[in-house]
Parts: structure tokens; C-alpha cells; sequence
């Protein structure tokens, strides 16, 4: 289990002057300027879930992770990973927590994939038949064995990163910390990460917590859902509850005879306010309903009422629009929404 | 913040010494495995070295070219000072392990957090990956270097004893050179420009280690000042032992114990900075 108590974490950033001198003069006069990057946060990840760790550029999505590997001490509140803060008993964390930096690589930069994997097998003491299971699981998820020889500084990004993956899961992990995982890796790639994560989970029962900007990623991973806006938790539970936020939600329609797809939209929004409908493809009407007015029950109801339903359904609401309406809310700039610093979070 | 590197969770047995080298070891193998994809390197510190040595072997050379037979500055005869200038240059190679640039570069970088998600001391780390550059640099390096003056230049050559005396104290400077680069390095942690802080220290250390002239060379009040800085271990206390210019076994003990001495200190204020820079790292962006 994962937990965040009134998590703070202030960057001291020193305005520093160019040039030697002026970089030693900042050993004698500094200047400084605050940012509260992560503000009082507050959660509960249970052991074995899978959560997405959800926020706009610059919510402090990265620094909670480094608190939580035990890389960054807060300057407020605390957090414990499987009872112990990371930050205090880093060495003893590290050893049950498995850590994939989208943006650094955490292999060896002049050998290959495999002296790499040797040696990680050696630090963490990973034993003969899980090393050797979890290679053959690289071998048929990742097709690892096609990196060959070559060093990690000549592999592409994807290549790169599908090793980068597998090392983080080595040594059978109780908890994996994946921050931007799927960088550089075409579909089949993130496919076969997805399959590989969630066949861990399932086969040892690991902890997964992810970010990505990648809204399949989460969609195809997570069961549950933390959103950070700008440094506070606005949202904590299962995906699902997360869609419910949505505002507007929809439902999909084709029928037989009546009006044609024109007069049968506007007849739509006339009768029911606030609605909007409109054409999708192959003759189909997409009705958008506010959920504070009407619920998909009446809004279906409405609809065998009026026409002869050939098919109808209600697709899940889009994760992204519900995401994108957070991270706009407070302000509803989206580039304000960049700027760490206090504010509100913006969840209706 | 207190405890961030030692500490283990409570109810875990702490790893014996053996388990703990154990997991640093792959550090080791792994980094000769790195050193042998770059062996131009070698050749060109080969090269730099051999002509460092020439340069000031020749020089010197010179100056005691008129001595009178019982020695000349400072008590060295002819193959006294040129044994001890070679010998400071081959001793140059084996401090030049790299250390400096890594941590500085990691720690610029950001990329000492990936080092942090792992678990193992960081400065641990650096010290068992130095030693295939040491060993390489003094395999490769260092022999063949001396070996090329021994054939052209008379050198002294020294007793059993002192040779003996020479190698632990050596290994001693080995570890005086890694412990001060690696505080050289994490300069990184106050200041962008370790590139400057780095030619300090390298001037500061072949001056003050007795490399570029002997202690016994230099005015008084500038061999005392010399004399009570840890560089002294690095240079002119390996070859004062191989040289025999100590004092029966108190005078060799001195030189050992003060090497000691300083190698516990700065291993003491390497842990407390790192530390302390530790519960203040600020890893942004990424």
C-alpha cells in the first residue's frame, strides 16, 4: 500500500549569475525564488491496484514518484510505500520497487541489454529461475532477444525502451513506478507492454502506478485513477467513477424509416433542451446529453418513443474529454495550467 | 534529514559485508566491460603521460646535471629526482580515475536519480567502478611507461622493504584520489561550473601533492602549509616509502597513518555532504 500524508514539495530555484564567477559567487550569495511543486497532496493506493497517476504538464506528477522511489526528501508531509518512507530507507525500498523514467535511461550506456540485465540480476539478487522465467517472458512479450548485442547508446527509442521496461521488472517487484513508460514505442510495442504489465499484475499480484499522456495507456492498464491539478489531488478512484464526472455523456442510434438523419437531429434538440445531436457514420445519430438534465434512461426512452431503433448503445465517456476539462478547470487557460503553483483544483 | 543511505527497514537483517560487496562487484566488471569498447583512450593517455614525463624528467635532469655526489637540492641525486618525477607521473595516471567527471556530470544531469532507484550506495557505486579505470590506467598506462624511462634514463633502484612499503601506500593514495574527486564531483550539487572547480582542484593537487616538485624542494612555510593538506598522501608520501627518505620504521609509520588519517577523514566528510546534499536534491524536469 501507497500512501501520501499533506505531501509538500518546495523547489529552491537559485537565480544564478553566468559565468565562473558568478557561479561561485553562488556558494557565498544566493537568491531564490519558491515553487511549490507538489501542495499538500493526500492519497491511498491500495497494494495490487493498478493507478493511473493522472495530471497536466508540470502538475508535480514526477516529483511524487521521486518522493515515492526514495530519490527527492519532501519538504513537507510525509508518504510510505509498503510501510517505510522511501526517502529515509531508500536502499531497503529500492529493492521492492521497480522504476522506468520515460526520460533517463537506467541501463548501461556502453553494454548491451543483456550485461546490463547480468548485472541487475546481481544487485538485486535475483534468483536463478525468476531470472530466467522473467527472460523468457521478455523474450516472447518484447522479443528482447532482437536487441542483440548492440549498446543501450545505440539502440532507437523504442528499442531502448522496451528494455528499459523489462529491467524495471526484473526482480519480480512488489510495486512498479512507470513515468512515461510508452515513449517512442510504435502500437504492437505498446500493445505488448500493456499485455506484459497486466500479466505480472495478474500472475504476482505487483502494484502498479503509472503516468502517461497517453490516455490508452491508462485506459488499457489502470483500474483506478489519481488526478493531480497543479500540485492537489482533485480526483482519487476507479476509472470508472471518473468517467461519472463527465458532464456529458452520449448515446449512439440507427433507425429504420422516419425522417431522414437531418430533420431526425433537429427534431431531437427541439424536444429535448440542452441536447445536441448529430450525424456519425453509416447513417447513425450521436445524441449529447447534459447528465445534470436528462439520464441515458430518459434519453433512450425519448428515442423508442420517436423512432424504430435498429441499434442502439451508450459508449464509456471519453477519459480524455473528462481529463481535459480538469486540467483547464480553475482558470481555463490551458497554459496556465502548466504553472506549478497553489491554486484550486477545478473538478465540478 | 538524517539516515537516507544506511538505514534498513526494520526487521531486515542488514546484508553481511560479503552480501554487500557481492552486489557491488557487477559495478566493477561492468565498468572494465565499458572501458574495453574505448581502448584509444589508453594510447592517449599513454602518450600525454609519457611526454609529462619527459618534459619534466629532462628539465630536472638539467638542474642536478652539476650536483655534487653526496646529492644535490633537497638531498636527490640524479636518479633520485628522476625516479621520483617518473614515478609521481605514473602515480598521476593511477589518480586519474574519472571520478570527478562522472559524479559532476550525473549530478548536472539529473541522472544520479536513476542511480538512486537502486539499491545501493551511490558513492559505493563509483568507488568499485573506478577500479577497472585504476587497474586498466596502471596495466596499461603506467608500465609502460616506466618501463620505456627505465630504458633510457638511470633510475635508483629501490629496496625490497621500500617497494613493499610503496605498494600499500600507494593503494592508500588510490583511495585519497578517489575520495577527493568524488567531493571535487559533487561540487555539482552547489555550483554548474565544475568544469572550473575541476582545473582547480587538478592544479591544487599536482602542486600540493608534490608532483609537479617535491616537498622536500619547496620553501618552508609553503612544505608546511603543503605538509597539512590530505594531496601530500597522493605523491610524496608513496615515494618518500619507495625512495627510503623516511626515518626508520616511525618515519614510515607516520607516512602510512597520516595517509590513513586523512583517508578516514574525507570518507567521513564525503558521507556527511553526501548526505546532506541528498535530502536537498532537486531533480527537475524528466
Amino acid at each position: 500500500m501507497i500512501v501520501a500524508e499533506n505531501l509538500v514539495k518546495e523547489f529552491r530555484l537559485t537565480e544564478r549569475k553566468p559565468g565562473l564567477v558568478g557561479s561561485l559567487s553562488t556558494l557565498f550569495t544566493r537568491e531564490h525564488r519558491i515553487v511549490r511543486a507538489v501542495d499538500g497532496v493526500s492519497f491511498t493506493i491500495p497494494a495490487g491496484s493498478k493507478t493511473a497517476y493522472i495530471g497536466a504538464n508540470g502538475a508535480g506528477k514526477s516529483t511524487t514518484i521521486k518522493m515515492l522511489t526514495g530519490i527527492m526528501t519532501p519538504t513537507g508531509g510525509r508518504c510510505l510505500v509498503r510501510g517505510i518512507e522511501p526517502y529515509r530507507h531508500r536502499q531497503a525500498n529500492a529493492r521492492s520497487i521497480g522504476v522506468v523514467f520515460g526520460q533517463r535511461s537506467q541501463l548501461w550506456w556502453d553494454l548491451s541489454v543483456p550485461d546490463s540485465f547480468r548485472i541487475l540480476r546481481r544487485i538485486y539478487d535475483v534468483p536463478d529461475p525468476v531470472y530466467r522465467r522473467n527472460l523468457a517472458l521478455y523474450r516472447d512479450l518484447l522479443d528482447i532477444d532482437a536487441l542483440g548485442t548492440t549498446p543501450v547508446r545505440q539502440l532507437s527509442l523504442g528499442q531502448r525502451m522496451r528494455a528499459e521496461i523489462a529491467a524495471s521488472l526484473l526482480h519480480d517487484p512488489a510495486v512498479v513506478f512507470w513515468d512515461e513508460p510508452t515513449i517512442g514505442l510504435d502500437m504492437v510495442l505498446k500493445d505488448a507492454v500493456r499485455h506484459l504489465v497486466n500479466h505480472v499484475h495478474r500472475e504476482l499480484g505487483t502494484t502498479v502506478v503509472l503516468t502517461s499522456h497517453d490516455i490508452a495507456d491508462i485506459a488499457a492498464i489502470c483500474d483506478s485513477a489519481l488526478v493531480v491539478d497543479r500540485g492537489r489531488v482533485v480526483h482519487q478512484g476507479s476509472i470508472r467513477d471518473l468517467l461519472r464526472t463527465a458532464e456529458r455523456r452520449s448515446v449512439v442510434f440507427d433507425h429504420r424509416g422516419g425522417p431522414d438523419p437531418g430533420h431526425a437531429c433537429a427534431r431531437i434538440e427541439q424536444e429535448l433542451p440542452g441536447v445536441s445531436a448529430s450525424p456519425a457514420e453509416d447513417g447513425r445519430i450521436k445524441v449529447d446529453y447534459p447528465v445534470d438534465r436528462f439520464t441515458s434512461r430518459q434519453v433512450l426512452a425519448f428515442l423508442l418513443e420517436r423512432f424504430d431503433l435498429a441499434d442502439c448503445y451508450a459508449p464509456e465517456p471519453d477519459l480524455e474529454d473528462v481529463l481535459r476539462r480538469i486540467y483547464a478547470g480553475g482558470s481555463r487557460s490551458p497554459l496556465a495550467a502548466g504553472v506549478a503553483g497553489p491554486g484550486q483544483g477545478g473538478a465540478a | 534529514m538524517s539516515g537516507v543511505d544506511v538505514p534498513e527497514r526494520e526487521g531486515t537483517p542488514r546484508p553481511s559485508p560479503a552480501a554487500r560487496v557481492r552486489h557491488y562487484l557487477p559495478f566493477a566488471t561492468g565498468g572494465l566491460q565499458s572501458l574495453l569498447r574505448y581502448r584509444s583512450t589508453f594510447v592517449t593517455t599513454g602518450v600525454t603521460a609519457a611526454a609529462g614525463a619527459a618534459v619534466t624528467v629532462f628539465l630536472w635532469r638539467a638542474v642536478y646535471a652539476g650536483s655534487p655526489p653526496g646529492g644535490g637540492p633537497g638531498g636527490f641525486t640524479p636518479e633520485g629526482i628522476t625516479t621520483y618525477l617518473l614515478m609521481a607521473q605514473v602515480l598521476q595516471v593511477l589518480h586519474a580515475n574519472r571520478v570527478d567527471d562522472e559524479v559532476a556530470a550525473e549530478v548536472y544531469r539529473g541522472d544520479v536519480a536513476v542511480m538512486l532507484v537502486r539499491p545501493v550506495s551511490y558513492p559505493v557505486v563509483r568507488f568499485f567502478a573506478c577500479l577497472p579505470v585504476v587497474a586498466a590506467n596502471a596495466v596499461l598506462v603506467g608500465v609502460p611507461v616506466l618501463a620505456l624511462f627505465a630504458l633510457i634514463v638511470p633510475l635508483t633502484v629501490p629496496r625490497p622493504v621500500d617497494v613493499a612499503l610503496f605498494l600499500v601506500s600507494t593503494a592508500l593514495s588510490v583511495l585519497l584520489a578517489f575520495l577527493v574527486n568524488l567531493l571535487t564531483g559533487m561540487t555539482g550539487f552547489v555550483t554548474t561550473n565544475t568544469w572550473g572547480v575541476r582545473m582547480v582542484k587538478q592544479s591544487v593537487v599536482a602542486f600540493f601533492a608534490g608532483q609537479l616538485v617535491p616537498l622536500a624542494l619547496m620553501p618552508g612555510p609553503l612544505a608546511a602549509v603543503a605538509s597539512a593538506l590530505p594531496f601530500r598522501g597522493m605523491v610524496d608520501g608513496p615515494l618518500t616509502l619507495l625512495l627510503g627518505r623516511y626515518d626508520g620504521v616511525a618515519g614510515a609509520a607516520d607516512v602510512l597513518a597520516r595517509q590513513i588519517g586523512w583517508a578516514a577523514g574525507l570518507t567521513l566528510l564525503g558521507a556527511v555532504l553526501w548526505r546532506a546534499s541528498l535530502s536537498r536534491l532537486e531533480v527537475l524536469g524528466g
